[in-house]
């Protein structure tokens, strides 16, 4: 039993990936031995506002109770309250998430502290997207790069007592990051060396760290791999596998 | 499942020249069922340019590698090209006759299109070795005086017809690097470097075939799980999910 805790449905205008439906995704995963996952909408990170996206991933979601819809919000909007109101109204959600290397502004944006407060109120979890892609392979008309780690940090320390999920770090972000910052998990997409997990429970708890494929940019059975074949006692594999997201996303 | 890994880095920057380090690295790749590692030196320790003494340095430990474990390590020749003819055909000599090495690797001394790579490849012509050119797409880097793009890497191939050359990380060289390889038979590419992207291993089998694929991982910056799973999770049949993961590279390495 394995909770994926970042995945996408939708097209990428970049890469001949495959497009799947719901249950394709449900089905990869499963043959994977992912059970759940938490699932956004690739079309969110591209359009003037990301509504149209998150519509799209309620309906598509909506008979597949393996996919949990993580709606994006882009709070640079200035109705962001309006679509935060909305995506709770329309399906029973647990997280938000905020892609800002994507959606043109930074996090000392002022409008993050009344929304990290709304996100709060309501009881949702915030992850936040720092990377997609490898930089080195972006489209070349692209100039988005990764979200800096220091202004990652000051934001983290700028809500010391909201704990975040952040994806797409990069193995020493998260070390880096781990060392002054205790609010916030991260997922294992982006993070790669040898022995990876090993090595990083040794900088970060591993009940901060969390499963996520980063499907379909990524290969599915190798960044389950990472994790499945990790010389790790079980209950770490177990934390990391499901225990964390299961407990950070109320599942 | 047997594995021939074509491309790693056993000694990374200092880390792993001891003999506990090497042991426990074999028993990491038997455990993932990789019989034979070819071991590339650590080849940036010393900046992009090494000296004829540092390139002399890190072939020493590749060459202490394999005599602690003769069956298991495939050494290749760290070079610096810009170093002179002279420099190169003394050390790939020395590197061939008293330590058994198989092939050259080059990083990112030069571009592969620089007229110092003539002594490159005729050491290698000489010695029947094989040259592995690290490579990636420079559409974002711009480093490409001194990085070799696919374009170059196939240009140097195609100069070249009688060498075989490894054209490294596919995932680097990306979709444009693939169609580059197309029509140049002594052109291979591994599939090391870069996170496990998905589709492009399936689009580099269905472009070039799966005999022109090597399996790599670029350990230690890369995880072997994640490397071969890569490999596992494409769209493959068995036949040439074998071909990538061992058969071209015995053949290629003549095991």
């Amino acid at each position: 039993m394995l909770i994926d805790a970042n995945v996408a449905l939708g097209p990428w205008p970049f890469a001949p990936l495959p497009e799947r439906t719901a249950p394709q995704l449900v089905a990869q995963l499963k043959s994977h031995g992912v059970n759940r996952a938490l699932v956004s909408h690739l079309g969110a990170i591209f359009l003037p506002e990301p509504m149209p996206a998150n519509r799209a991933l309620f309906a598509a979601v909506r008979r597949t109770p393996a996919l949990l819809p993580v709606p994006v919000i882009n709070p640079a909007l200035a109705t962001w309250r309006e679509h935060l109101a909305a995506c709770i109204a329309a399906a029973p959600i647990r997280a938000v998430k905020i892609i800002p290397a994507y959606h043109n502004y930074s996090l000392r944006l002022p409008a993050l502290a009344p929304f990290v407060a709304a996100v709060n109120a309501a009881g949702l979890r915030l992850i936040v997207a720092t990377r997609l892609e490898d930089e080195r392979h972006r489209y070349h008309a692209l100039a988005v790069k990764g979200l800096p780690v220091a202004q990652l940090a000051a934001f983290l320390a700028r809500f010391p007592a909201t704990h975040f999920v952040c994806s797409g770090l990069y193995k020493p972000e998260i070390e880096t990051l781990a060392a002054t910052h205790e609010n916030f998990s991260a997922d294992i997409a982006f993070a790669e060396w040898l022995n990876t997990l090993a090595l990083l429970t040794q900088k970060i708890p591993a009940r901060r760290l969390l499963l996520g494929t980063n499907t379909p940019l990524f290969d599915t059975r190798a960044q389950v791999d990472k994790l499945r074949l990790a010389r790790l006692p079980a209950k770490t594999l177990a934390l990391i596998g499901s225990a964390n997201a299961a407990r950070l996303f109320g599942l | 499942m047997r594995i021939i890994d074509a491309h790693t880095h056993p000694v990374f920057m200092h880390d792993g020249a001891t003999p506990a380090a090497a042991r426990r690295l074999v028993a990491h790749g038997r455990a993932h069922g990789i019989v034979k590692m070819v071991a590339l030196g650590d080849v940036l320790v010393h900046g992009r340019l090494p000296s004829a003494a540092q390139c002399r340095r890190i072939n020493d430990e590749t060459a202490q590698l394999k005599r602690w474990h003769p069956d298991y390590f495939i050494g290749f020749c760290c070079l610096n090209p810009t170093l002179g003819a002279r420099a190169v055909e003394r050390e790939v000599e020395r590197c061939v006759t008293q330590h058994g090495f198989r092939g050259i690797k080059l990083e990112i001394s030069n571009n592969a299109r620089d007229a110092c790579m003539g002594a490159v490849m005729a050491a290698a012509r000489r010695w029947n070795l094989i040259v592995l050119q690290h490579t990636w797409s420079q559409t974002n880097i711009h480093q490409r005086r001194f990085h070799s793009d696919p374009a170059d890497t196939a240009w140097l191939a195609r100069r070249h017809p009688d060498v075989s050359v490894i054209m490294a990380h596919l995932t680097g060289c990306g979709y444009r690097g693939v169609l580059e390889a197309k029509g140049l038979p002594n052109l291979f590419v591994d599939t090391s470097g870069a996170f496990p992207e998905a589709e492009i291993l399936d689009f580099a089998v269905q472009e070039l075939g799966a005999e022109r694929i090597l399996y790599g991982s670029d350990l230690p910056i890369r995880e072997t799980s994640v490397t071969v799973g890569r490999v596992l999770g494409a769209r493959l049949t068995a036949v040439e999910r074998r071909l990538i993961l061992h058969d071209n590279a015995a053949k290629l390495f003549r095991l």
